[in-house]
């Protein structure tokens, strides 16, 4: 006779990647985890009809496998470096936190900042913030710790779309972009790969408006999962995307009526009208100093914010103003003739006509004009939509981008072209067209409503490192500068991981010319992240790791950046521990609820060997540094999840005593409860063990920016870009006093209006800089990359379930490349295929398509791993070891992309 | 009379793979065993091509080829469509296999682990020795929809009662039903939009319909 089976659900979260949280449940039977399932009780609630995506059904063979770390670990072996055996031998934990704490204490009484002004302790994390969903309490510690560089990075500015999150935060408060999905009609998508890199939520609503006749038209060099679900492809020339937006600018400005356009939302909420002075900066009224713009209706010129005026989009206007430039350099003009900025962009973009687009993009003329066409006939200028009792305008068009189009050379204009289409259908931050998710650097980061302010041009403000001379900073505080390179990084807890993080690894190597010196860290804490592999020149970053004096890693399996480690801490799995989160609102990539809240993930079974729960492992090291108290205070304000202690409510922490992770997730859960109810609830944990989640609904109101800036008066700034234009100088000036010149090209981004470059051109230019007059015969195929929604963001490489399953997607398991060519070359599908850069090499099987340029192969993945169990056994190309970090191939927002010119050969005899 | 049966409406599907993630956790099976996949399909030459996302698996046939050549009888059809295997009279031969025009069935001779010749606590805790050599594929999650019986749940609506598969997809590809109530959601979705089976002209009557277009 059996005995039956003792079984539950145990509702969890899944943030495996930056298009989360989605819920699930884990079914355990007997004690073991077996059986992922959607959570249906969230069905109601979550945008994605409370389901989780195939990177939630591995966290059990990954809770399980063999493969994991359970126990801590000491490096036996002084020596580092990839060739090097760490020695790793087990210890207690009491002895792994003596070592560290030891550590931990030594350099506090050294001083937090070393000699060169930079912090002594950096960690680095997984991109997008989703370790932070797993880490517990230990951003806690480290806001107790003081100053930590986070600028060591694994991949951000490339694998992120990081010239969207910062343009997007300055001109719409959008870390990241996307269509108002549920209400567009017509979406133009760059290189966006949303069924691949928005989740369960992107997935959910795009499908949804698939079946309802939405159309999509994806422009990229291969078609990917997102073009094959798409009405139709475009193979666009690679790095080419902005010249073909500009070419639609062309085509709205110079070849379709005027009064297609929404005229009314550019004269008055953007800064179309305003009037730009012979330095290039507005022209501003003699006593205010406000910008000016030449009402009709008075024949005059006045201040922007003047009210009743009907503003001049076109023409030339005398007038007295003067002119106000960097470095507070002012001009006066008296009987000046000057021109609107709108003016000036419809001369900008006279140049990019279609034909000439077609030269560049290699489209043909009559698709762009096509395209331009049906966006703006989709875009149903001056419609209008009821949102929870208000009537906002309905412009059901939009443009999406994936990453490399938003990265490196080009990705600037791509964004400006983006924003300033939607502006001239008045379709941004409207029903139906291109919204904003959230904000990462603008604070508070409460809500996206919260961080509108007007600043004294009408425009929204926004927190620039400051390019003054009284007030910038000459020496960084952070090894990738930032702060001092990057003017629209801004100064958040984001902004360091957003800035340049391949100079902090290029910087310690060499530093450029009159710039302080650049040194290791003294400790190290990394998680959820491997450089190693995910970042450029791999081979040359581990060399870089390996000078690092003392690292911890929290450690799920040995790997190629622990590999460099002194400490490994194994902590449990996402089934085995506790955390709460604040889930709804709206976030990245598609997230737009119509609740907020909290969800919880907990302990669904026992954790395996000696790990621990990482919230334990972050009071420890706290109490290992002496700063428990400073944790449990940072704790009360909040820094784990919700703060403890409000207007309504108490449930502070007592800040002299040590809390075990149940203490502290019992007074976070009673405190979201109150938060939730306005002092109502204080349920705990055990009620958020039961339910997995607590939410409340929100208007969808809040999903549309426009209206917050139409009710304080605030005008888009488009299409005239002085702010940067001014930045850029100073920054330039501030440079310039220093000796450095080094950053003389990426100075010339910041303009009023942004020119379309030859931009593949820049690579190639680099090229044969560094490999020789032939290096493009040499080196003659683009060589691109694609989200893997299997892979990407979860730390799963070594999962079994995730092999499999992305064995089933095309470009997973090889190059990618056109069958044409390839059989012309004598490959045929499965041949072994060795790919080179002017940087490296790399090899894996050919897999032939049509479905891709004959100028372009593709590598889905990255694969260089040589010690992580599992992976290192699946042979498949990484293009990691192919990229160069090259500050050539950097722009002025201190990011790069995914694209490198390669040559490609058979290897004979081998399949 | 009812006859279940499964849809999958191809404008939404997007090749995740979701769908056999869950269907692996759903029914224990074995590394590379996916009784519900999605083929990744190209056609056409560059730059007019196109690229398709298609699940397949059992077709739960109202005419299954399988289950008439199956010698030993193991292969059955229930008055509800689903065709089923009874693993004690399975011998392993492999006839059904052939015969499948959908190559729907799987034989597993040797017990095989994610990781090693070692099973993980998962696996190990649902190891089923009657699996071993002989004939596994799809059955519609068929205990779930008995167990709807007792419970008064309806097949295809209720998550308890509806197969894993549906009940994952992240695009709301697939769908679950009765074909023969007019009033189900599967009557509905294949009243209301153009559809196709796979292989039709081979007369197999499948029990899974490809939705493309609206009527």
């Amino acid at each position: 006779m059996t005995t039956a089976k003792a079984v539950k659900k145990v509702p969890q979260y899944c943030y495996q990647c930056v298009a989360g949280p989605d819920l699930y449940t884990v079914k355990v039977e007997d004690g073991v985890a077996t059986e992922i399932e959607p959570n249906f009780s969230a069905c109601e609630v979550h945008p994605g009809a409370g389901k989780c995506c195939v990177k939630a059904f591995g966290i059990i063979q990954k809770t399980y496998s063999p493969n994991r770390l359970l126990q801590p670990m000491k490096r036996s072996n002084p020596k580092k470096g990839r060739e090097e055996d760490p020695g790793f031998v087990p210890v207690s934990w009491d002895e792994a936190f003596d070592i560290i704490g030891a550590k931990m204490q030594e350099i506090r009484a050294k001083g937090l900042v070393n000699e060169h002004g930079y912090p002594r302790a950096a960690a680095s994390f997984g991109g997008g913030g989703i370790p932070t969903y797993y880490m517990g309490t230990f951003p806690a510690f480290l806001a107790a710790w003081g100053p930590v560089d986070f600028s060591f990075g694994s991949g951000q500015g490339v694998s992120c779309t990081h010239s969207e999150h910062l343009y997007g935060e300055l001109w719409h408060r959008a870390f990241t972009v996307c269509p108002d999905t549920p209400n567009c009609n017509y979406v133009l998508s760059f290189g966006g790969n949303i069924e691949a890199s928005g989740g369960v939520v992107g997935a959910w609503r795009h499908g949804e408006a698939r079946e309802r006749g939405m159309k999509r038209i994806q422009f990229e060099p291969h078609l990917s999962v997102t073009g094959a679900a798409s009405a139709e492809w475009v193979p666009i020339r690679p790095k080419t995307d902005a010249a073909f937006l500009f070419s639609m600018v062309h085509v709205l400005l110079h070849e379709m009526p005027r009064e297609s356009l929404d005229i009314p939302f550019i004269k008055h909420h953007t800064g179309s009208p305003y009037l730009i002075g012979p330095n290039g900066f507005y022209l501003r009224d003699p006593t205010t100093k406000k910008p000016l713009l030449w009402d009709l209706k008075r024949n005059a010129a006045v201040p922007f914010d003047t009210v009743d005026t009907d503003p001049a989009l076109d023409g030339s206007f005398t007038l007295d103003a003067i002119e106000v430039g960097a470095d507070e350099q002012t001009w006066t003009h008296n009987g000046f003739t000057a021109e609107t900025a709108f003016g000036k962009l419809i001369a900008r973009v006279q140049p990019y006509t279609p034909e000439w687009a077609e030269k560049t993009c290699d489209i043909r003329e009559g698709t762009v004009r096509r395209i331009a066409a049906e966006y703006v006939e989709f875009a149903q200028v001056g419609a209008t939509m009821e949102v929870d009792g208000e009537t906002l305008p309905f412009r059901p068009v939009s443009i999406q981008f994936g990453r490399t189009v938003n990265n490196g050379w080009g990705a600037y204009e791509c964004c400006y072209a983006r924003t300033l289409l939607a502006c001239l259908i008045g379709g941004l931050e409207v029903p139906g067209g291109t919204l904003g998710t959230t904000v990462r650097l603008n604070r508070p980061a409460t809500t996206r409503q919260a961080s509108v302010k007007i600043n004294e041009d009408g425009f929204m403000y926004y927190p620039m490192n400051p390019t003054d001379k009284a007030n910038w900073k000459a020496k960084p505080a952070v090894r990738n500068a930032h702060d001092t390179m990057v003017p629209l990084s801004a100064n958040s807890p984001w902004s360091t991981a957003l800035g340049p993080t391949h100079f902090s690894w290029m910087f310690m190597k060499e530093s450029p010319e009159n710039w302080p010196k650049v040194t290791a860290p003294d400790i190290w804490f990394c998680y959820r992240t491997n450089p190693s592999i995910s970042f450029w020149d791999t081979k040359e970053l581990s060399k870089r790791i390996a000078e690092f004096p003392f690292i911890v890693a929290f450690a799920y399996n040995h790997d190629e950046t622990n590999h460099m480690a002194d400490v490994l801490l194994p902590e449990c799995t996402d089934i085995e521990s506790t955390q709460l989160i604040r889930i709804g609102g709206s976030k990245f990539i598609e997230q737009f609820w119509d609740h907020e809240g909290f969800a919880l993930r907990q302990p669904a079974v026992k954790p395996a060997g000696d790990t621990r729960d990482f919230t334990d492992i972050a009071t420890e090291l706290a109490v290992r540094a002496g700063l428990l108290e400073k944790y449990n205070e940072a704790l009360n304000r909040g820094s784990a999840c919700v703060r403890l202690k409000a207007e309504d409510y108490d449930f502070s922490l007592d800040t002299s005593k040590r809390h075990d992770a149940q203490t502290i997730w019992e007074h976070t859960c009673r405190a979201a409860s109150a938060e939730l109810t306005g002092g109502q609830a204080s349920d705990g944990l055990d009620w958020f063990k039961e339910n997995g989640l607590r939410t409340r609904p929100i208007s969808r109101l809040s999903w549309y920016l426009f209206r917050e800036l139409k009710m304080k008066g605030i005008r888009f700034e488009m299409p005239y870009q002085e702010r940067l234009y001014r930045v850029g100088v100073e920054l330039g000036n501030r440079l310039h006093e220093q000796g450095i010149s080094w950053w003389d090209v990426q100075l010339e981004e910041y303009g009023g209006l942004p020119k379309v470059l030859d931009f593949p051109g820049i690579w190639e230019k680099e090229t044969v800089r560094q490999a020789g007059a032939d290096a493009l015969q040499q080196f003659p195929y683009w060589l691109i990359t694609s989200r893997s929604m299997q892979y990407a963001w979860g730390s799963n490489v070594g999962v079994q379930l995730m092999e499999e399953m992305s064995d089933s997607v095309r470009g997973h398991n090889g190059v990618l490349m056109n069958t044409q060519v390839a059989l012309g070359m004598g490959i045929q599908e499965g041949d072994m295929v060795e790919v080179s850069s002017y940087v490296g090499t790399t090899r894996g099987p050919a897999v032939l398509s049509q479905g891709i340029r004959t100028d372009t192969l593709l590598m889905m993945g990255q694969f260089d791993h040589w010690v992580t169990p599992y992976a290192k056994d699946l042979h498949k190309p990484s293009m990691n070891s192919l990229i160069p970090m090259s500050m050539a191939l950097t722009d002025s927002t201190g990011s790069s992309a995914d694209i490198v010119r390669v040559g490609v050969r058979k290897l004979e005899g081998m399949h | 009379m009812t006859r279940y049966i499964m849809t999958a409406d191809l404008r939404r599907c997007i090749g995740c793979q979701t769908c056999t993630a869950a269907c692996r956790h759903a029914n224990a099976t074995p590394p590379g065993v996916q009784w519900r996949k999605v083929l990744d399909i190209e056609s056409g030459e560059f730059p007019d091509v196109r690229r398709s996302f298609v699940p397949v698996g059992c077709m739960h046939c109202a005419d299954p080829p399988c289950m008439h050549v199956c010698p030993s009888t193991a292969t059955y059809q229930r008055d509800d469509g689903i065709v089923g295997i009874n693993y004690d009279l399975c011998i392993g031969c492999g006839y059904c296999a052939v015969a499948c025009p959908y190559q729907a069935r799987y034989i597993v001779h040797k017990a095989e682990y994610a990781y090693s010749e070692r099973a993980g606590a998962n696996e190990e805790a649902r190891f089923d020795p009657a699996r071993m050599s002989v004939a596994m594929k799809c059955n519609f999650c068929q205990d779930r929809i008995d167990a709807a019986k007792e419970t008064g749940l309806t097949p295809g609506v209720d998550p308890e009662a509806t197969p894993a598969c549906v009940n994952s997809c992240i695009a709301g590809v697939l769908a679950f039903g009765d074909r023969e109530d007019p009033n189900s959601n599967v009557s509905q979705l294949l009243a209301e939009n153009q559809f196709f089976r796979m292989h039709e002209e081979l007369g197999t009557d499948p029990g899974f319909y490809y939705i493309f277009d609206k009527k």
